[in-house]
């Protein structure tokens, strides 16, 4: 474990010199939010209103906090470099080392949104702050609580973006499987809320990982609920498993087949 | 004790094949087409702990994938490979510990760290502790002369530092092997002497067993006492260098500069390589004629200069290679 510590810290001193380059990214989370913000103020006809159940600080809230999450989670390492190693052969000059390809790589991937994340999480508290006011019914306890279901959401992620990434040891090109598993991230579970679905989609969604990704988090910081925690953690805690039995055997099943470019 | 034993290895390749043009892509969708590509072809050898091996041959010989399925990367199709009694496809991370690999065209320093810290990364990969790596790294610092440019982040730093860097990088944790891909690739010639006498010292001061491939014969000449020569996947020459140079010595090159153009008068074992107004370079084949008597055949009184060399290693090389396993008569 102390190797992937040592990759993680590693990851972080290098991304910290980054951090104007990932402060570039407030620009288009700051416009993303800036639309919702006026959307909802004009979809809610009065203050009072509840839409599936949200009212309009909680919604504006809610979609500051997946957009942060999904930021925050923007990694070049698990969406190209692991599919750019496969194929280009690279790959090779990494699995010669004692440690787990796949761990190397979450661990590089938890060193980046570590810092990303933590960048947007400071700029999401004052947009909110000003623009919106504080979230209903809040208490600073419930960040404790969903600290670790940010954590397993930000590593669910990138399980599936990494099994997705693995298919590149079978078919040419996993981009559009990255695409559409992103789009699908980013209007089912981001931009609203799995409520705001209907009723019968909503079952199915919820089987989804975006139900663990970006929903369960940014649920529980605007409307925590005990029992809402034990389920999206369970969810979690089985999505990850689940993820990561299938991550280890297409990892097993493709190094098998690796093909290196010029011998 | 031997380092490395290979006996009847083997791997081929399934390389997708196109027609040339659209019609050839709309083809190739419906009826995808492979060629079977066979990179090594039943490769058998051994290397002896604290030996310096050169393993080369022209591209596409077979070379990397050797080393990949040496070092755990590739699968073979066929045959036993043991690197330090280790099966490297079912043990490949316990080799890891036992190995370094360095190929010169490709980085494995992270490039925003300095050597410094990318020693400690690697110290900490192969679960060193912190003062193991820091005694290691006051070592090897001082043994690749890395004080001046040990903080200075990767990407600052020349060709020639960062070999070195790589080089230590991979010898952190004091592997037994070292595979070295093409080390000195791209490098100015006094830093690839420079490299080489770091390998050399290397190789005398930890007994580190050295397996080489490279295209640039200085490496080969320099440092190793065996050659192994491979050619479309098949061993075409396994000789000590002294023995190689051996049986290619029976051909000198001489070079004379006489005062005006002269013919030479055509004889057995003697060929005419360069011919330009009064100068002449020509072989000399010692097994059909003494080179006495060729010389001979060349008024003194008109030389102005004469030379007589070996033939470069490089051209019996090549000979070998265009020989293609023809070269059982050596």
């Amino acid at each position: 474990m102390k190797k992937y510590m040592v990759i993680y810290r590693s990851v972080l001193i290098e991304n910290l010199q980054y951090a104007a380059n990932i402060a570039m990214g407030f620009i288009s989370y700051f416009m993303i939010i800036f639309v919702f913000i006026h959307l909802w103020n004009y979809m809610y006809a009065a203050p009072d209103d509840l839409i599936a159940g949200y009212t309009k600080e909680q919604m504006i809230w809610y979609v500051m906090i997946t957009e942060m999450i999904w930021f925050g989670a923007r990694s070049s390492t698990i969406r190209e470099q692991v599919s750019a190693d496969i194929r280009g052969g690279n790959i090779a000059y990494l699995v010669n080392k004692p440690y787990y390809y796949p761990l190397y790589i979450l661990a590089k991937y938890t060193g980046e949104w570590n810092i990303q994340l933590s960048m947007y999480i400071g700029l999401t508290i004052v947009i909110g702050i000003t623009m919106v006011g504080g979230i209903p019914n809040f208490h600073w306890i419930t960040i404790v609580a969903v600290v670790p279901c940010i954590i397993l959401g930000m590593t669910i992620h990138a399980v599936f973006k990494l099994c997705i990434s693995m298919l590149s040891f079978w078919i040419e090109d996993a981009n559009p499987f990255q695409w559409l598993y992103d789009k699908l991230i980013l209007v089912v579970g981001t931009i609203f809320p799995v409520e705001i679905f209907p009723v019968a989609l909503q079952p199915m969604l919820k089987l989804t990982p975006i139900y663990t990704v970006c929903y369960g988090p940014a649920k529980l910081i605007v409307d925590f609920s005990v029992e809402k925690y034990l389920e999206i953690l369970l969810a979690q805690v089985l999505y990850l498993g689940f993820g990561g039995i299938i991550l280890f055997w297409l990892y097993g099943k493709g190094g098998q087949k690796l093909y290196v470019n010029g011998g | 004790m031997k380092a490395i034993e290979v006996e009847g290895l083997s791997k081929n390749f399934h390389v997708k094949h196109k027609e040339k043009g659209m019609r050839g892509s709309i083809r190739a969708i419906f009826h995808p087409q492979t060629e079977k590509i066979c990179a090594v072809n039943n490769v058998s050898f051994g290397v002896e702990e604290g030996e310096i091996l050169a393993f080369i041959g022209p591209n596409g010989a077979g070379k990397s994938t050797t080393i990949k399925m040496l070092t755990g990367i590739l699968y073979p199709d066929n045959g036993r490979v043991e690197v330090l009694g280790i099966d490297p496809v079912r043990k490949r991370r316990q080799l890891a510990y036992q190995i370094g690999t360095v190929f010169g065209q490709k980085e494995q320093l992270w490039t925003h760290l300095t050597p410094y810290d990318n020693f400690h990364f690697f110290g900490a990969i192969y679960d060193l502790t912190n003062d193991a790596v820091e005694a290691r790294i006051k070592e090897l610092a001082d043994i690749f002369e890395l004080g001046e440019f040990i903080n200075t982040p990767v990407r600052n730093l020349s060709l020639g530092q960062r070999i070195r860097c790589e080089i230590v990088a991979s010898l952190i944790h004091k592997p037994k092997i070292l595979f070295l891909d093409e080390p000195t690739i791209g490098l100015d010639p006094v830093v690839k002497e420079n490299i080489r006498r770091l390998i050399k010292q290397m190789n005398r001061e930890l007994h580190t067993t050295i397996f080489l491939t490279s295209h640039d014969i200085g490496d080969i000449e320099k440092l190793c006492k065996r050659i192994i020569i491979v050619n479309t996947g098949q061993i075409v020459l396994d000789d000590s260098m002294e023995h190689l140079k051996y049986h290619y010595l029976n051909k000198k090159i001489v070079e004379v500069k006489l005062q005006d153009e002269v013919k030479l008068p055509s004889m057995d074992g003697i060929t005419i390589r360069k011919r330009k107004g009064g100068n002449v370079k020509f072989e000399v084949d010692t097994t059909v004629i003494k080179i006495a008597d060729a010389l001979h055949n060349i008024d003194t009184e008109y030389v102005e200069d004469i030379n007589i060399t070996n033939v470069p290693l490089e051209n019996i090389i090549m000979e070998i290679y265009k020989a293609e396993g023809k070269v059982d008569g050596l």
